[in-house]
Order: structure tokens, then sequence, then C-alpha cells
């Protein structure tokens, strides 16, 4: 199993530090080589004169070796003439060299002697025929070496301890916006969902998601308000007719009534309880649409037809009001919808645009077909919808007439509930309005 | 006709009781599923009213055992359930009907009548109530011998209530099975006040007697009875 470390500072500082370390390392090892290359190049060079000086000697002075100058005594070389050891210095025979008798194919050599120590050879023949082998100590090389790689191996962790250290900070100073965004994240709840988180960068990472938590926050809150009004609403919808029904119940107990008035008196109670049941309904109706849960199935339907049926049924209301009800049907135009639910949307419509029609207007109804849409238009020549009120004329319990009049109003679910039958279907609900004007409610249905 | 109403809710049973006794039928009640379940094994009904949310044992636990042993008692489901996936999974295990609550009263005692008719009588094609006479076939409806010229949706209402004379019939029948609605909650009630009130123009206005009167809170009646 991997481990995880649980906060990204820690995270980000084991990265930081891990990188650091590699790039430390691969710098270290290539320091190490080039020096050591440079330090066997200069002893091999340092080798070169030495045997220069000390074969020219010789060649000068090709007797007796042992006369050489008394500085070359103290140095490292032997001389073979033929097959034998001519001559060894002192410190060569201390330092147990090898006799190299004749001339090798590798130029510089090293050679450890039993002790341990490591010397470099360089075997070469003179101009008087003697085969000449000059060594150097290598102690000074590999102490450089030795102190190098010291310096090297000290000055990696400490450098690495520095580097978490240094990015620990870093990453603690980086992501103190996260923690303070958590911490105020931490604080908003219902009770202050207008609180915002603070941007103190608009154009950086972080600043980008305190904007978009605070884009959320405000649709959170949108949404919760919408709710809480939505239930302050229902509630009142709710106990207006409760209180009709209590009232009209208390009073018809205290009276002193005959059977026939009693009976008024339930009626009465019973309008109300109807008038509960169709909200409970129609409140359900759109819960269960919230939630997803009304499924409608869609099929191939003539739709000049529905929307006949539908403005004959409702036919009789205009009349009732005196208002004209005209179509401009295109025929024949079909499109894949519920029937029901879209029957209901047009109703809907169709009994708002009565309502609100005034006595002797005029309601058409068009119906056309676009290029792959279909249209249907329900146009009123009632008081039009004044701009404030145009967006919110379809949401629950919404209306224009703030007094709640009940006797034309109902309980102001008409038009939310025409609004999800058309969604429903795949279409979507447009409101047009001219105040003093009427409105255009115009469906737009897919093909 | 012995009913047997399993409700556990006792203000609703004993309205359901109470209603049903009066229109002469004889109630027996079960408050819970166990002692529903009991009284169906130990006694002979022509109709269950069934609730599907009981204590002790489930209305569909009930039914179902019920239809197991080819009892062919007609049950009517009356609940609280109104997913249209309740009132499959309902009619799916035998119900013959189903009902919402709340409900209408005389839309229940219309439904049980339905049940309760079931294969003895077929269709009734001359209707009459006092004067008032409708011929289904020719489509034609005379008061005292004197034609009256309806619309299409005036006949089919007077038809119904005719068909249904003597009971009260709700706005939500009408809506139900003249304009075909199936859902609740529709603005359809105003439109059928309209249709009513212009029939009983036609119908009732150039007569001394009133067939046609208005049940307040509940819906309307054609009968010869004076209410």
């Amino acid at each position: 199993m991997r481990i995880r470390p649980s906060s990204i500072r820690v995270r980000l500082t084991l990265w930081y530090t891990l990188i650091l370390a590699c790039i430390i390392l691969v710098f270290s090892i290539s320091v190490y080589l080039f020096v050591k290359s440079r330090l066997g190049q200069q002893l091999n060079q340092q080798l070169d004169k030495e045997f220069e000086a000390i074969a020219g000697e010789v060649s000068e002075e090709p007797g007796d070796v042992r006369d050489l100058e008394p500085e070359s005594s103290a140095k490292l070389f032997q001389l073979v003439q033929g097959k034998n050891v001519f001559f060894q210095t002192g410190p060569y025979q201390k330092a147990e060299l090898p006799e190299i008798l004749s001339v090798p194919t590798v130029k510089y050599r090293t050679f450890q002697s039993a002790s341990g120590k490591r010397f470099r050879l360089i075997t070469g023949p003179t101009k008087n025929g003697f085969v000449l082998t000059v060594a150097q100590d290598e102690e000074a090389l590999w102490g450089s070496l030795r102190t190098l790689f010291m310096i090297l191996a000290l000055a990696l962790p400490s450098a690495l301890v520095l580097a978490a250290l240094g990015g620990s900070i870093m990453a603690v100073r980086l992501l103190k916006p996260v923690a303070s965004m958590a911490h105020q994240a931490e604080k908003i709840n219902a009770e202050n969902l207008s609180e915002r988180l603070p941007v103190q960068n608009p154009e950086d990472e972080f600043g980008k998601l305190a904007t978009v938590f605070n884009h959320t926050l405000t649709r959170l809150q949108n949404a919760f308000e919408r709710l809480q009004r939505f239930t302050a609403d229902a509630s009142h919808e709710l106990r207006t007719p409760l209180t009709a029904l209590q009232s009209v119940g208390e009073v018809a107990l205290q009276e002193d009534l005959d059977a026939g008035a009693y009976r008024d008196r339930i009626g009465s109670m019973l309008e109300e309880t109807a008038r509960l049941t169709r909200l409970v309904d129609s409140l359900l109706l759109l819960t269960r649409a919230d939630r997803g849960e009304l499924l409608v199935s869609r099929k191939d339907h003539d739709l000049t037809r529905l929307v006949e049926k539908a403005v004959e049924d409702m036919r009789i209301m205009a009349e009732e009001k005196s208002q004209r009800l005209t179509t401009n049907l295109q025929r024949g135009a079909r499109g894949s919808v519920d029937e029901d639910t879209l029957r209901r949307a047009l109703v809907n419509v169709l009994d708002n645009a009565i309502k609100y029609t005034p006595q002797g207007g005029t309601i058409s109804v068009g119906l056309k077909e676009g290029q792959n849409k279909i249209i249907i238009e329900v146009i009123d020549t009632g008081p039009g919808i004044a701009a404030e009120h145009r967006e919110k004329i379809f949401d629950r319990f919404y209306r224009v007439e703030k007094d709640r009049s009940r006797e034309i109003g109902g309980a102001g679910l008409g038009l939310a509930i025409a609004k999800w039958a058309v969604e429903a279907n795949g279409g979507r609900i447009e409101l047009d309005s001219w105040e003093n004007h009427g409105s255009t409610f115009r469906i737009v249905l897919p093909k | 006709m012995r009913i047997l109403v399993i409700e556990d809710e006792k203000k609703v049973a004993q309205a359901l009781k109470k209603g049903l006794e009066s229109e002469h039928y004889d109630v027996e009640v079960a408050f819970s599923g166990e002692e529903g379940f009991f009284l169906l094994h130990s006694q002979k009904f022509d109709l269950v009213i069934l609730d599907l949310m009981l204590p002790g044992r489930d209305g569909l636990e009930i039914l179902t055992a019920l239809r197991s042993k080819q009892d062919k008692t007609p049950v009517l489901i009356l609940t609280a359930k109104d997913a249209v996936e309740d009132r499959v999974v309902g009619l799916d295990a035998g119900a013959d009907d189903y009902m919402i609550k709340p409900f209408a009263f005389p839309e229940l005692l219309a439904r049980l009548r339905a049940l309760l008719r079931r294969g003895i009588d077929g269709q009734v094609l001359k209707l009459k109530l006092a004067d008032l006479e409708m011929d289904v076939v020719k489509h034609t409806i005379t008061r005292s011998g004197r034609p009256i010229s309806l619309t299409v949706k005036e006949f089919e209402i007077i038809e119904y209530l005719l068909r249904n004379h003597g009971q009260v019939v709700t706005r939500e029948m009408l809506a139900k099975d003249v304009w075909e609605e199936t859902q609740r909650a529709t603005p359809l009630n105003n439109v059928i006040d309209v249709h009513i009130a212009r029939l009983r123009k036609k119908i009732d206005e150039p007569f001394v007697k009133k067939l046609l009167h208005t049940v307040r809170g509940v819906g309307f009646i054609l009968t010869e009875r004076t209410l």
C-alpha cells in the first residue's frame, strides 16, 4: 500500500526535497569525477616531467647513476639494463615497487603496494638503452579526493535539510489562503449564507477557487431563500382555507340553525376542503416533478387536435366573459409529447389568459410549425405584465396582485405547473408582454 | 350487500361505515390488517375496501393472500399513496379499483356501485327521470315531450347524471369521466360549473319541477326529490 501523506504541505515539501536531492547528487558525482580526472592528468604530467629529467640525467651520465644529483636519489625510479635491474633508488625499494623489465603497452599505470599505498608508474626507454620506470605516490591525489568527498557528503544532507525547511515554510505561506478559506467556509451555514469568502487576488488559482466557491454560495443562498419563500407562501395558502374551515365550523356550532342551514355550513366547509385538496395535489405534483418522480411517456400526437381540444374545453369560460377566443392553427402538426401533461399546460395557460383578460376582450391561439419546432402562442388583450414580474411569473405562488385575491387568483401555481409540464415535454415556455397591451405566452416544443 | 372496510384510521373508518350504512349496505370494519385478514377468512363479503398502509399486515399482503386462494371478491384500494407506481402495483396485485385519499364520498359510492353491478346489467340505451327522457342512440333528449337542444358536452354531462340519478356526482367524477382528465387539481372545476349552469337553464328553467340540483361543497344531483 502506498503511503499518502495527508497534508499538501508535507507532500509539496517531500517532492521538493526529493527533486533537490536528485539534482545535488548528480551535481556532486559530476564534480567528483571531474576533479578526479583533472588531478589524475596533473599527476601524469608531473610523471612525464620527472621521466624527462631523470632520462636526461641518465643519458648524460651513463656511467654511474649512483652519482646522480642527490635530490634524484630521494625519488622513486629504477633503471633496467637488458633483463636485469641496474639500479633502484632507496624509496623505490622501500615502497616495494615492481621490477619492470620491459616497456609495457600502457603508459600510466597504478600500482598498489603490499602496504596498500598506491603509486602511478611510467616506464619508457632512455636514449642510452635503459628501461626507466618512474613512480609517483598517488597519496596527495586521493587525499584531495577524500576531502572533496567529505565536503560533498556533508553539504548534501545539510542542503536538503535547509531546502526541506524552506520548502515547508514556502508551502505554508502559499497554502495559507486555502487554510483561511476553509476556516471561513466552515463558519458559513444556513444562518449566514450571505457571507462570502475573501478574494485576495482574483487572477490567481486561489482567487479563482474562492470566486467559484462564492458563486456556488450565491446559488445556494438563492435556492435557500426560494425555499423559505415557498414554505412561507405554502403555509399562507394552506392557512387561508383552514381558517375558513375553522371559523365556519365554530360559528355553526354556536348558532341554533335548522337542518338546511347546517347543511349549507357543512357545504361551505367542504368547499374549503376541496380547495385544500387541490392545493395539496398541486404542491405534491410540483414536488414530485422536482424530484424527477413524475415520468411522462411521450408519444407521437396530433398537436393541432390537442390544442383544439384544450381550446374547446376552455371556450365556455371565455364565453362567460363575452371574450372572443379565436384560433389560427396550422393543420396536422405532430410532435412527441405526453398528452396529459401538455394538455394541462395548455389549459393552465388558457385559464390564465381568460382570467386576466377583461370582459369583451380577445384571446387568440396560434399554432405554427417551424424548422424543427412547433410554436403554440396564446395572445391575450389583458393588462399585460410589468417587466419586474415577468421573470417571476412562472414561480410558485407568485402573483402580480399582491392582495392575493382568491376570487380570480387561485393559488398561483397554474403557470408554475404549466412551465413544468412544457419542460417535461422537452419544450420551453416564454412570455412577451406589453403593459396595458396584453401578453403572449409562447410554448415552443421540439418536433 | 356486505362490505368489509379495512382501515386503521378510526375517524375515516367510522365515517365510511356510517356513510355506507345510510346507503343501505351492511358494513363490517376492521381496524388492523390482522383483523381484516381474519374476517376475510371467516366470513363472506360482496366487496372489500382496503387501506394499503395498515398496522400488522400490509394491505397488499392481504390482497395477495386473498387472490392466491382464488377469491374473486371485488377489492377497492383506498389509500393516500398516489404515485403512479403504487397504483400499478395495487392493480397488478389484483385490486379492482384504486382511489386516492382524500376522496369524495359520492365518487366512492359510484365506484362501489360500478364494482357491484359488474357483469350484471348491460348498457342501458334509454334513460329516463320523471319527464326527462334520453335516447342515447339517437342522441336526443326531451322534457315533457319537448325536444331540448344541447351541445355535445352538455349531452355527455346529462347522460352521466341520468345514469347516476338520485346520487351525488362530484366535479372530480365529471372531470374524470366526461372530460377524461386523469390528473387532479386542474382548472376544470370552473368549466364544469359553467356547463351545469347552462344545462340547468335548458332543462329546468322553463319547468316548474326542478331536477338538477347543486349540493354545496360536494357536487350535483339529478333527482325528483326536492332538496
